[in-house]
């Protein structure tokens, strides 16, 4: 019996395990592959519905810059999503800090709501904060409204709790006797933060950044509503360009394909990268990115 | 705001907006579509995840022992979870068109059938699909984690009385794996319910009748009727709704770890 000595962890059969990764890797890769070969087909080939390209087309890439503009997309949607999640994790940080550390009236509703808002419909906060943002413009003078702050302060809204969640499941594991040490040692509350939680806490404080930035990397609701043509992230120039391709004469669907992988490939590097912790945070705060 | 009358001319004054009462509540339930997109967004969360759970349950199953080359399959089962879903969206567009690569391919394997995949009642089939091939990696993630937690000697033991894999995995697996797989389901149901960027970015909109699920049919009437006020109407009472599993969830997640206190 070879499986014997086989990790007893692993408990499917080795052939059937074998078929099954190949179907399911095959299943998830497939279209990302084709995402990719049609990136470098010529669009009139893609929109023919050819599998393989006559020849690659990689001025794909070149061409699609000017098509749409891709390159202001991306830094505002990096400007946008990269200023709430550096908010979101600072903030983060001190009010898990507090919710672990200290008992206070109201904690445990706070932190009910923490978990509560995890599952309201993003799409139902987009009518009150729309008012929000256009009352600011009509009554206090502020033009919120197609601004990247704007933006900003919405990725907040869901940035907070949700990195302010993780936190709270990341900060209670380490333990408190460190910090009395460094308490009797003659530091104050925040020299113990400073000195000793944040560099205990730096995977936690990763994992929270990445998901907070992508928050505001793959939204699409809240920039649609809330951007000017030259405030749009990327994810709306994306779906914009995808839309307007069905009633185009030449459908640049190559291009479009070149535009979706440009969008993916920093979240899935950012992923790769971070995987180990990314995927402990994941499934602590049962949370999607 | 459900109470006032909101256009978008009275928006921008909306403090002396015409108070409307229950009108709206009223017209979102009864001569609105609200109750129709209600029934698509809860048999479209729940179909979902139904499709979902198996294919999560095994990929865990086939990454859980230790084999050469076990990271990269890792990595490579997230691919399709982490990619943004407006790009998600945005590829199954493309191969789904009517001349594109899904209906070539289906031709090609003697299957004569040129869709339309992304209009009329075959895109509620669609929409289920593809969030299938999106978000199928978040039961294998959480299935993945509660499956570390099972000891090896529980397998080992299971070993010695010489039960098969299924049994192993019907009379171990499964009851220990109880907590962690629900949880799972009712996180992806909600997610699902919640799915706003996928049905928008893959159908465009107007959306086709068969995928105007609630989020989609929420934005619809805000943001291109302008009938604010029905809108915030029909968020108000979805929010009732999801608050039923959002309550499931609240109790189930530890939220005070702290010894001296009861947990939730």
């Amino acid at each position: 019996m070879s499986w014997r000595a086989r990790d007893p962890q692993a408990i499917l059969p080795r052939g059937l395990n074998a078929v099954a990764i190949c179907a399911i890797a095959a299943f998830a890769l497939a279209p990302v592959l084709f995402m990719v070969l049609m990136s470098v087909t010529p669009d009139a080939e893609v929109a023919g519905g050819r599998l393989w390209p006559s020849h690659l087309a990689l001025d794909n890439y070149v061409q699609m810059w000017s098509t749409v503009p891709l390159m202001s997309g991306l830094a505002n949607s990096i400007a946008a999503a990269l200023t709430a999640a550096v908010i979101a994790t600072a903030f983060a940080v001190g009010a898990a800090y507090c919710l672990t550390r200290f008992s206070f009236v109201g904690r445990r509703p706070y932190l009910a709501s923490l978990v509560t808002l995890q599952s309201v419909p993003h799409v139902m906060l987009l009518l009150p904060l729309f008012m929000v943002f256009s009352s600011a413009g009509t009554y206090l003078g502020l033009p919120l409204v197609g601004t990247r702050t704007a933006l900003v302060i919405t990725y907040l809204t869901f940035a907070l709790p949700l990195a302010t969640w993780v936190m709270v499941t990341y900060l209670r594991k380490i333990p408190e006797s460190l910090e009395e040490a460094g308490l009797i040692d003659g530091l104050s509350r925040f020299g113990t933060l400073w000195r000793i939680v944040v560099p205990l806490s730096w995977p936690g404080m990763v994992v929270v950044l990445v998901f907070s930035f992508l928050i505001g990397w793959n939204d699409v609701v809240f920039a649609s509503v809330l951007t000017h043509p030259d405030t749009r992230t990327a994810a709306v120039q994306l779906q914009v360009f995808g839309l307007s391709l069905e009633g185009g004469a030449l459908p640049l669907y190559g291009q479009l394909m070149g535009a979706s992988v440009v969008c993916s490939v920093p979240v899935v590097a950012l992923y790769l990268v971070f995987q180990r912790y990314l995927v402990s945070g994941l499934t602590a705060g049962g949370v999607k990115g | 705001m459900g109470f006032l009358d909101l256009d978008q001319y009275s928006l921008r004054d909306w403090v002396h907006a015409p108070w409307s009462g229950l009108a709206n509540f009223v017209e979102a339930v009864t001569s609105s579509s609200m109750p129709h997109s209600l029934w698509l967004s809860v048999s479209f969360a729940l179909l979902t995840t139904v499709f979902a759970a198996p294919i999560g349950i095994v990929a865990a199953l086939t990454v859980n022992g230790r084999m050469r080359g076990r990271g990269i399959v890792r990595s490579l089962y997230l691919v399709p979870y982490v990619i943004p879903q407006f790009v998600t969206g945005s590829l199954w567009r493309v191969l789904l068109h009517p001349d594109g690569a899904t209906n070539h391919l289906l031709h090609a394997l003697g299957i004569n059938a040129n869709n339309h995949w992304l209009i009329g009642p075959v895109s509620f089939w669609t929409l289920v699909a593809v969030d299938v091939w999106a978000s199928w990696a978040f039961i294998y993630l959480m299935t993945l984690a509660g499956l570390q937690t099972i000891s090896s000697e529980l397998y080992e033991a299971a070993d010695v009385d010489g039960v098969s894999w299924w049994q192993k995995i019907r009379y171990v697996v499964l009851p220990q794996l109880r907590g962690p797989l629900s949880l799972a389901l009712l996180l992806s149901t909600l997610h699902h319910f919640n799915n706003f960027t996928l049905p928008f970015v893959l159908f465009g909109s107007p959306a086709p009748e068969a995928v105007n699920v609630l989020p989609i049919n929420i934005y619809q009437t805000s943001f291109q009727v302008f009938r604010f006020g029905l809108g915030a109407a029909m968020s108000v009472i979805a929010l009732v709704i999801l608050a039923v599993p959002a309550v499931i969830y609240l109790r189930s997640v530890r939220l005070d770890a702290r010894p001296q206190e009861a947990e939730a």
